[in-house]
């Protein structure tokens, strides 16, 4: 698909605790299912960050990339946690060691991982992201009380650069619409979107430009979402916008160094 | 590096991608229609529904409308609903076993609602009424009778349409086809012992399709002659779960048994 890049925002890798990675212990095995499927990059997390813990994680994203990834395909997205513990080093220092790994992103499991998401925890590290424009991903399954700890996020947060994820195969227009309408910094990912013509739909309401192809991987497959996509209905200029060129300007955009 | 999926020369995921539809007609064997009161639905009436069918090559959507399954609606006004669109609408007569005097009224009235009502729905799981229960008997003995198919609700683990009750009232009914929708899901053991046990079972795929290798092991386990498409649409994008079919790692043969194969084979073309 030469003419039609893809750039997965949604993907993990490693070995989940409970089994089942489907051919997602390794990179090799995402990259396959990369090939196979026509997607150019993928943006990965680590399977294994809620059960594993954050410093486990990160390190071993890091290796797994590593040990297969020969054309810098994959980009990594590491767990943040709060600033109190000294478990992660200071944020202009994490941010920097982030870029020198080939890490453009940052995720959270506050449930898993027993804290606290708000300002007193994480207010000086997503201060600093959000001031850099590091994307970070948030999605209902993995915050206290679900969408409201997503809604609850975001106020606490607004300038933050968000990538919403794992919205739920349910419809979850009625909790996504609120949060594109409000938070400039906003996007969806569409793993887990799957509503008919909904991708253009929201689209029109809120902006292309705010929404990403995700697979979903391990627990997806990559073409379901990349046929919805490529025939959302929306203009080819707009689908190539969220096949791949939306995820390319937030990693671009950052400022890690 | 290999062609991707999509651009495998003469395959239907080259079709569908390059042109958003091919040169094969689309059964979808499972919709519903009209709002939900847990998702905001944009596209949920016949008009837009139908538009959105259109688009992919659906010839057929056979439906039960949430109202009527949920109590509130009739099945003879999902009728007339159907009648606007004889091109490409089918119906299920939706069943609530809570509701037994509408049971006798939609039987007695079946044939009214035939051609374009092709059999029934159950919900078990919805309605908490086992699918052994006997408010489902006048049905199952209608449906025996007139060698009906039923969409039957299923799920791994479910008391009510879980694989040991849908074994029984298979094994007890062997002139229904029974369409397993959802086939089980996550329960995939479960549905192959009653695949191997009741040859008048079909399982019907919504909400699987782009769950990474699901497909893969549906097709290995059970074969894709048994496997038939739905989308539960307006809940399900077409061109997702379309997108999870073409995308699996299986045979081409395999695509074209459950996109439309299988169902023209059970029920013919001219229904």
């Amino acid at each position: 698909m030469k003419d039609f890049a893809f750039f997965d925002a949604q993907c993990a890798i490693g070995a989940p605790i409970l089994g089942n990675a489907r051919g997602g212990e390794t990179a090799a095995g995402l990259l396959a299912e990369m090939d196979r499927n026509g997607v150019d990059k993928a943006l990965v997390a680590h399977a294994n960050t809620e059960a594993a813990g954050a410093i486990f994680a990160n390190e071993n994203l890091l290796e797994l990339i590593q040990a297969d990834d020969v054309d810098n395909r994959l980009t990594g997205v590491w767990t943040i946690l709060p600033a109190q513990c000294d478990e992660l080093p200071p944020p202009d220092e994490f941010f920097a060691r982030m870029a020198a790994n080939r890490v453009g992103a940052l995720n959270l499991f506050p449930v898993a991982h027993r804290w606290q998401a708000c300002r007193l925890t994480i207010g000086r590290l997503m201060d600093a992201a959000a001031e850099r424009r590091i994307p970070v991903f948030l999605g209902q399954r993995i915050m206290d009380g679900g969408w409201r700890g997503v809604f609850d996020f975001m106020r606490e947060f607004p300038a933050a650069t968000v990538i919403v994820n794992g919205v739920s195969l349910w419809g979850a227009d009625r909790n996504i619409r609120p949060l594109l309408e409000n938070f400039p910094g906003c996007h969806v990912e569409l793993s887990e979107y799957w509503v008919p013509e909904g991708i253009a739909d929201l689209a029109r309401l809120y902006g292309a430009e705010r929404l990403l192809y995700g697979s979903g991987y391990p627990r997806f497959g990559h073409g379901s979402t990349m046929l919805s996509i490529r025939h959302s209905g929306l203009p080819m200029e707009q689908v190539r916008q969220i096949a791949s060129q939306n995820l390319e300007r937030l990693l671009t955009q950052a400022q890690l160094v | 590096m290999k062609k991707a999926v999509w651009e495998q020369p003469g395959s239907l995921a080259e079709a569908f991608w390059k042109n958003g539809i091919a040169d094969i007609p689309i059964y979808d064997m499972h919709g519903h229609m009209g709002s939900h009161n847990a998702i905001y639905f944009a596209r949920c009436e016949a008009p837009e529904m139908v538009a959105h069918l259109r688009r992919i090559g659906v010839r057929r959507l056979v439906f039960s409308h949430h109202y009527s399954l949920m109590g509130s609606f009739r099945n003879q006004r999902v009728h007339a609903i159907t009648a606007r669109f004889p091109d490409i609408l089918r119906m299920y007569v939706s069943i609530s076993p809570h509701q037994t005097d509408f049971i006798a009224e939609d039987l007695d009235q079946y044939d009214s609602m035939a051609p374009l009502a092709i059999g029934f729905k159950f919900l078990p799981d919805y309605h908490k009424v086992k699918v052994t229960d006997p408010r489902y008997e006048p049905v199952l003995n209608f449906a025996s009778e007139r060698r009906l198919p039923i969409l039957v609700h299923t799920w791994g683990g479910s008391q009510f349409d879980g694989p040991d009750v849908m074994q029984e009232v298979a094994t007890r009914y062997p002139q229904v086809t029974f369409f397993m929708a959802h086939s089980f899901s996550g329960d995939l053991p479960g549905a192959k012992r009653v695949a191997d046990a009741c040859p008048n079972v079909y399982f019907e795929l919504t909400s699987l399709p782009g769950q990474h290798t699901i497909i893969e092991r549906l097709c290995a386990d059970i074969g894709s002659h048994r496997l038939l498409f739905g989308t539960d649409m307006p809940w399900f994008d077409e061109y997702q779960h379309v997108g999870g079919i073409l995308s699996a790692d299986i045979s081409e043969d395999d695509k074209h048994n459950i996109l439309y194969r299988n169902i023209e084979k059970l029920l013919g073309k001219d229904w």
